[in-house]
């Protein structure tokens, strides 16, 4: 027996809730209030209500261990059906882009017919955890079955023990904050200072065009008194970047700052994803395509590659599978976890050692078009809860295309902790 | 023509509480023609969080359906403990709130909240009196309460009761809460109800309860966030209150949907033939 052929899945919109500094307005905010307030945004925008949709997939980066079922609580806590299934994924920063691959995947395979995609964040509302010692000397405290067990338990703890833990933005493995490991990777590809700050200026200007015209009107819902991304800075420039000091990297040639790196945010974004019957029944036009999706990780623990260079590997593999070059797209969504990133990408991708040693490929896959690059701004401006970056970026970048007609092409790219990387394909339908 | 007092922040309870706790008694048979407005207020988002954290509904920009009476309450027991009101504030007991919501209400919006108290009556057991609430935005009606309060005392047999409540949802539990017993204290820092009975179980008992009482509007909040987002909306509530929830304790909320109007209820999980409260709502 032969399998019926895939069919297409739609990406019909997205919501997200705007995008706010650490300690700023969501402070007190948990995940799954960002995540549910996301989602019923969403619902209420679809007319979803009291909707059972396929599955909705979520998750978080920053986890405490109480949300372990993170994202079927939002679902409760929302106006979905509650016989709508749902589970969490955790792949760092890629997480809300691979949620979209895998609802979109079954939606291809017939498996069900519609599905939310999102992710959040919260960098204010992070666990906190007792120092190791501690916490096992607590477990052992709690196994104790006699009086005599307890005090012995008690007194085994010692002052040097007790301390608390908050979770870094460290690599397990390195020791290294992702703007260290992202320091090398921008010196050995030469990245500029001046070039950093122009990507950096150019996705505030953009983000606040967009704004300006209104592009997010149907693409957010306004949270705790919250309406706009609070880290946009309309009026940023090269020259006032020029003079904040670098934070990453060290001595003379240190380029990365707090204005060319994306700063730590909270925030939630989720995205429809259907197929087309589903859409015509429910009388929403589909926006774009979600085509093909690619993962790929590299050995960064060596030094052999960046950390954040796994989207430079996915994409040729993406692009071969679908029997596209680089330069065949209208839009580009490469994520701006620091500007240097984003460069370091493109320079990799114009590189003839770099695309012939590396991805084994026959020539370089070239520059491209940079005025197709971010045109709506990114993470520099908008700030990056990091599971909710790829709801953001996938309803983003399908409302682009929707506008730009049927056939549209658009490419998007994620670098994520632990040297991985998720790319995909929308096309505007 | 009723008189009406524009605040432009709400009364301190507490400082209502001490003045009616020292007050002579009260006596009378007319209502006072005053209506107490609330102008122009702002939500306190910090407070609303707290709030909604509190009585577990969804923490976002949408009012929850109960929220609005915190704002009306300050001025209820203003008018309530004041020399002109016929019935005496300690002792008084809330036994029925129906609220109605006409629109979802958002933090953003500045909202009017007017209270007057209308239909002094007997009861079989004491005397009752409604204080209505109207919530407006920009002139435009948007929530309304209605609180009732019994003053036990020399009932009048004959006397006509209110609607009558439907039974306790029967049969298992859908959920079981366990309420801490610094609950009260919880609620009144968010909703400034700073009533001795709910506050420590000295100061209940001094008032004559075994130990501190949960907030009745606690409780009937807490039912209506478990009850999900339909409340938020255009709605309409009935709340009986049964036995007070002594703190700390466990209660178990029972939810009967099978009929035309969501039926749910409180009752002791230790003791299930305690009715704490009886809830109807029905949803546009």
């Amino acid at each position: 027996m032969t399998p019926a052929s895939p069919r297409r899945a739609a990406v019909l919109g997205g919501n997200r809730i705007p995008f706010a500094r650490q300690f700023g307005p969501y402070a007190k905010a948990s995940n799954q209030d960002m995540f549910t307030a996301a989602l019923e945004g969403l619902v209420a925008r679809h007319g979803l209500a009291g909707e059972r949709l396929g599955e909705v997939v979520g998750g978080a980066v920053i986890k405490h261990s109480r949300d372990f079922n993170l994202t079927r609580e939002a679902v409760l806590g929302s106006s979905l059906a509650p016989q709508t299934t749902a589970y969490d994924v955790q792949q760092a920063c890629g997480t809300g882009l691979e949620n979209a691959i895998l609802v979109s995947n079954k939606i291809k395979l017939g498996q069900i017919e519609s599905g939310i995609a999102g992710g959040v964040d919260t960098s204010s509302d992070a666990p906190i955890m007792v120092s190791e010692k501690l916490r096992r000397k607590l477990l052992r405290l709690n196994r104790g079955r006699t009086t005599l067990d307890m005090a012995k338990g008690v007194l085994a703890i010692r002052p040097g023990d007790i301390g608390i833990e908050t979770p870094a933005n460290t690599e397990p493995r390195t020791g290294l904050s992702m703007g260290e490991h992202m320091a090398i990777t921008a010196k050995k590809w030469g990245i500029t200072r001046e070039a950093q700050d122009q990507l950096a200026a150019a996705s505030h200007q953009n983000l606040a065009a967009a704004y300006d015209r209104g592009f997010f009107d149907d693409l957010m819902t306004s949270y705790l008194g919250l309406a706009k991304d609070q880290n946009l800075r309309p009026d940023s420039s090269v020259e006032k970047l020029a003079a904040l000091r670098p934070v990453f990297g060290k001595g003379e040639n240190a380029t990365m700052t707090a204005g060319n790196s994306t700063p730590l945010t909270d925030g939630a974004s989720a995205v429809l994803l259907g197929s087309e019957e589903w859409a015509a029944e429910h009388h929403l036009p589909v926006q774009a395509w979600f085509v093909d999706g690619e993962v790929a990780a590299v050995d960064y623990v060596h030094g052999d590659e960046g950390l954040l260079m796994a989207p430079a590997y996915a994409v040729p593999r993406l692009l071969a599978r679908n029997g596209l070059t680089l330069q065949d797209f209208d839009y580009y969504e490469i994520h701006e976890a620091f500007a240097s990133t984003v460069l370091s990408t493109l320079k990799a991708w114009e590189d003839e050692e770099f695309c012939t040693e590396r991805l084994g490929l026959e020539k370089p896959l070239g520059p491209i078009d940079r005025s197709r690059l971010n045109v709506n701004g990114s993470s520099l401006a908008a700030g990056h809860p990091f599971a909710a970056t790829g709801g953001r970026i996938v309803a983003t970048l399908a409302k682009m295309l929707h506008e730009k007609g049927p056939g549209s092409r658009g490419l998007i790219s994620i670098c994520a902790a632990g040297g991985q990387g998720v790319v995909a394909i929308l096309e505007g339908a | 023509m009723p008189s009406t007092e524009t605040f432009r922040e709400a009364p301190s309870l507490a400082r209502v509480f001490v003045r009616a706790a020292v007050a002579g008694k009260k006596s009378g048979t007319t209502l006072p023609d005053t209506e107490l407005v609330l102008a122009g207020h702002e939500v306190d988002r910090g407070r609303l969080m707290d709030y909604q954290r509190l009585c577990g509904f969804a923490v976002d920009d949408a009012l929850p359906h109960t929220y609005p009476h915190l704002l009306g309450f300050p001025l209820q027991v203003e008018l309530m403990g004041r020399s002109s009101f016929p019935l005496p504030l300690p002792g008084l007991v809330h036994v029925e709130n129906t609220i109605t919501v006409r629109r979802t209400i958002t933090a953003s919006d500045v909202i009017d909240v007017a209270v007057h108290a209308e239909h002094l009556r007997d009861h079989p057991r004491g005397r009752q009196v409604d204080l209505v609430t109207e919530a407006s935005v920009e002139g435009e009606p948007v929530w309304s309460g209605r609180s009732t309060y019994l003053a036990r005392g020399k009932g009048n047999p004959d006397a006509q009761r209110g609607a009558e409540a439907p039974s306790l949802p029967r049969g298992f539990p859908a959920a079981q809460w366990s309420l801490p017993g610094d609950l009260g204290r919880q609620y009144a820092a968010v909703s400034g109800d700073v009533n001795p009975i709910h506050l420590h179980a000295l100061t209940a008992r001094a008032m004559g309860f075994p130990r501190a009482i949960a907030h009745g509007m606690w409780t009937s909040a807490r039912v209506l966030g478990a009850l999900g987002r339909r409340a938020s909306g255009p709605s309409t509530s009935h709340v009986w209150f049964r036995k007070p929830v002594l703190l700390p304790g466990r209660v178990d909320l029972l939810v009967d949907r099978s009929g035309p109007l969501l039926v749910a209820g409180l009752r002791s999980a230790r003791t299930p033939e305690v009715e704490h409260l009886v809830l109807t709502l029905e949803t546009a």
